[in-house]
């Protein structure tokens, strides 16, 4: 190993081995003022922006946890998991995962399914515009749905949950399901599916049911969507009535259906 | 290689960040050009990248990067040099930009080695591998942007101790070596040539450190120089019961340029001439007034030396 590469490689042990004392004994080796302020500085450069990026991917986790614990929580990941690229919006994928594997969060199994909506939040902000052809609306009335394949908004992603986790993160980011609400689904245990999707800038979510999970779960495996109705039809018979005019008037409406192709 | 060279000299800018976009596209204010961090805007699409093509229909852009990691032993990231080269062409910014240091790097976790990024403009040694490792990089990126590229000097908070007898550079001989060998211009960025100074002061390797900034300066030739960065900077003095070695001035762009800086800056302006200069502030970020204010300060600075 080439001696920057050694000297390198001491620095980001410094700042992500945690304890860190056998790193700062290491890298005097390499450095002169070991014991300043220094390496301590870079240190808390990364605790504020481990920080500072999960909170802006997972808003509603850090509400939940309170400013304490989202900080110990982004400073633990941040020694786990650190960042693999130089954008640090793409940090943070692997929260979900930690989280459900805390041993200090097993009391609130939901917080898990909660980081896996705001991450698929977080990737709808930042996905590749898409533009609305709404005169390729048309071939939905000139063909055979099962001809037919669509395009979905920027996004769009399905996340499911044993959790009323829709609920969850509504009544908390835009206070959209009232708290007492919140608490009888908790209660029911009610499980729930969350629709991601952008409709133009601005990134949605809203609960679906059985009908429209099986719908949205087949158009994202790129079926056709005579195949995702079949499968709507099933999921409606589970549940409510399905009405493929209505869903499809509503999802244009949405922004959730962007176009269709023969 | 055909590089296009940077841009026309002189001019004064500010660092464009989220408090101010909507109220900077509405009023905007008599500027040359605006600056953002380049991995702000790496995104396929979203509002952050609506808005800065908003900004690119007003004015001309500076895309200064945080995250190329241009001094690493283990070469560039591939995928960040796709997504710059990608903006680059997006956005036909005026000038392109980052930093001489290193984030990225092998790390020993639990699950084994892995080559991570520290999200963080860490330095690097002043050595003759160091240089030829940056040079390496920088002419690769500029290979692949088809442009002049600009590297900026650090604040840094850390000295590497020289490991083998060749003598070691000097940090602006060191940077006048990157420019030679790969062509690349060189951003000057003065609140951190300040910084350095007073942390050398305060560890007391000098005295006087505005001189020493001036005696930096004038080892730079001035065709070399793209840009100059201004900022403020924060004195965290040790508070009672803490080792007096806890005296440090941090380069963290969140107050007005101070009085030194500005008489340094003055310093650049009369040898490199009215180079294109960028307000930067970063945290705490105040009113876009106050930005401003610093523009026409630093504006009124260019006048004087024109």
């Amino acid at each position: 190993m080439s001696m920057l590469a050694k000297q390198q490689q001491a620095m980001l042990a410094v700042l992500f081995d945690w304890p860190s004392h056998s790193a700062i004994k290491k890298i005097a080796n390499y450095t002169v003022n070991t014991g300043s302020r220094g390496l301590k500085i870079y240190q808390s450069n990364g605790h504020v922006l481990a920080q500072r990026a999960l909170q802006a991917a997972y808003p509603v986790l850090a509400q939940l946890l309170g400013a304490e614990s989202f900080d110990a929580l982004a400073r633990a990941h941040w020694h786990t998991e650190p960042p693999t690229c130089g954008d640090v919006a793409e940090w943070g994928v692997g929260l979900p995962a930690f989280v459900r594997g805390s041993a200090q969060l097993q009391d609130e199994p939901y917080l898990g399914d909660l980081a896996a909506l705001e991450w698929a939040l977080h990737c709808a902000s930042i996905a590749a515009d898409a533009e609305v052809d709404a005169a390729s609306f048309a071939l939905l009335a000139a063909h055979d749905p099962a001809e037919l394949h669509v395009q979905l908004a920027p996004g769009c992603a399905v996340v499911a949950s044993v959790w009323p986790v829709a609920s969850l993160w509504a009544a908390h980011a835009d206070q959209s399901v009232p708290f007492d609400a919140l608490r009888q689904r908790f209660q029911a245990q009610s499980a729930e599916v969350a629709l991601v999707w952008r409709a133009g800038l601005r990134p949605q979510v809203r609960h679906l049911d059985p009908a429209e999970h099986a719908l949205l779960t087949a158009l994202l495996a790129n079926q056709t969507l005579g195949a995702a109705l079949d499968a709507a039809s099933h999921g409606a018979a589970l549940a409510t009535q399905w009405d493929t005019h209505s869903w499809l008037a509503q999802a244009v409406q949405s922004g959730l259906l962007l176009s269709v192709r023969a | 290689m055909p590089i296009a060279q940077c841009a026309s000299r002189g001019g004064v800018g500010i660092g464009w960040r989220q408090p101010h976009y909507a109220e900077l596209l509405v009023r905007q204010p008599e500027l040359n050009f605006l600056e953002v961090h380049s991995e702000n805007f790496f995104a396929h699409g979203g509002a952050a990248l609506a808005v800065l093509e908003r900004g690119r229909a007003a004015y001309d852009i500076s895309l200064h990067g945080v995250g190329l990691s241009l001094g690493s032993a283990v070469g560039l990231d591939a995928w960040h040099l796709d997504q710059l080269a990608r903006l680059v062409d997006r956005i036909d910014p005026l000038r392109v930009s980052d930093h001489a240091s290193f984030a990225r790097g092998q790390w020993l976790g639990a699950s084994g080695s892995r080559t991570i990024h520290a999200a963080d403009l860490l330095p690097i040694p002043f050595s003759a591998e160091a240089l030829d490792v940056l040079c390496a990089n920088v002419q690769r990126v500029q290979e692949r942007l088809q442009r002049r590229f600009m590297v900026e000097n650090l604040s840094a908070y850390v000295q590497w101790r020289p490991q083998t007898d060749e003598p070691q550079h000097s940090e602006n001989e060191f940077l006048s070596s990157l420019a030679k060998r790969t062509g690349c211009a060189l951003l000057v960025d003065v609140n951190n040539l300040y910084v350095n100074a007073r942390n050398a002061q305060i560890r007391g390797e000098l005295t006087d450190p505005v001189a020493h900034c001036l005696i930096w300066l004038d080892g730079i030739t001035p065709t070399d120089v793209g840009e100059i960065h201004l900022a403020g900077h924060c004195h965290m003095r040790p508070t009672d019961g803490e080792n007096p070695q806890d005296d440090i001035v941090i380069d963290d762009h969140g107050s007005r340029v101070c009085a030194e800086v500005w008489q340094i800056y003055k310093h650049a302006m009369q040898r490199f001439g009215t180079v294109p200069t960028l307000i930067e502030w970063d945290t705490d970020i105040p009113a876009l007034d106050v930005l401003l204010d610093e523009a026409r300060h630093a504006r009124l600075v260019q006048g004087a030396n024109a």
